[in-house]
């Protein structure tokens, strides 16, 4: 007796046996990040996305919050006359790590969120912070710094 | 042996525990992850070829280790699993190229920033039905992982 099944369906399940699952697009958020404009140096934790969104010419630093899909303020974080470098944030959306370019110098910087501050965070020896990344436990990072025309990595504990 | 002199792109675990960055190996960016703060080695299964590798990114507790790489003329971006030795690729569309990642410390969403028609880009995956979660106060993975599983 021939089987009822059309070959077609045998060679579909043989393979959907076979292939391994794929990460799948996050089709609301992508969209929502579409329609912010240009973004780059994405860092993901906990359910925040920090990143650097430009639009009009000027970047910025945004935290999203994945849950709600929505950014979140952070006021005294952003100025006008600086330009966003790195951007890393804890799993607690508490502290942002940042590294920016402003008046012609580079600066890495810690931001806490409960209490809108900004806290500078010197490099020592003195050096070119480049990219930062803040542990998901947010107490220390972990900076790509240039020294004497080598990259560096400094690791930095934060009180 | 690798060239410490110059070393780029750091990524530390959710605890600290591993430090992923990328450094000179033979004249390729290659990526190393180091178990803190003793500095020790820790082998990578599928981080031996393909380079030069970038942008390295650890979970919690350092069992995936995710990077983009170079396979034929595409950047893609893997996940090893330290656990199991497996390995998960993320290939994108022909018309968008990867340039930066970052896994979620939970392995639950991976985030892709591509460059797309002269413009940069940031996409979210969704990595739930792919990877087991790693999440704070789990085991950390010591060796080099197990053998793939078949």
């Amino acid at each position: 007796m021939r089987s009822l099944l059309p070959t077609t369906a045998i060679t579909a399940l043989l393979l959907g046996g076979c292939l391994a699952p794929m990460p799948q697009p996050i089709a609301p958020l992508n969209s929502r990040l579409e329609a912010l404009g240009a973004n780059r140096d994405p860092a993901l934790a906990g359910r925040w996305l920090a990143l650097i969104s430009g639009r009009g010419g000027r970047e910025q630093v945004l935290l999203l919050d994945l849950e709600r899909q929505q950014p979140v303020a952070l006021p005294g974080l952003n100025r006008a006359d600086a330009q966003p470098v790195s951007v890393s944030v804890d799993a607690a959306g508490e502290r942002i790590a940042l590294v920016r370019q402003l008046d012609g110098r580079t600066e890495l910087v810690l931001y806490r969120r409960s209490v809108q501050s900004l806290q500078p965070i010197p490099m020592a020896p003195s050096g070119v912070a480049r990219q930062v990344q803040l542990q998901a436990d947010g107490r220390q990072l972990a900076v790509q710094v240039s020294r004497g025309g080598l990259w560096q990595v400094d690791l930095v504990q934060i009180p | 042996m690798f060239n410490d002199s110059s070393r780029q792109e750091p990524a530390l675990s959710g605890q600290g525990r591993f430090l992923a960055s990328v450094v000179d190996r033979g004249g390729k960016a290659t990526l190393l992850l180091q178990e803190q703060p003793s500095g020790r080695i820790v082998p990578l299964r599928h981080f031996q070829n393909h380079q030069p590798h970038s942008s390295p990114s650890l979970s919690w507790n350092g069992r995936y280790v995710a990077a983009l790489v170079q396979q034929g003329n595409q950047r893609m971006a893997l996940i090893e699993d330290r656990a199991s030795g497996n390995l998960h690729r993320l290939p994108l569309p022909a018309d968008r190229t990867a340039v930066r990642l970052s896994l979620s410390p939970e392995a639950r969403q991976l985030a892709v920033q591509v460059a797309q028609g002269g413009q940069w880009r940031v996409q979210l995956f969704d990595l739930r039905s792919l990877l087991e979660p790693d999440l704070p106060g789990g085991i950390a993975i010591q060796g080099g992982g197990a053998a793939p599983s078949p």
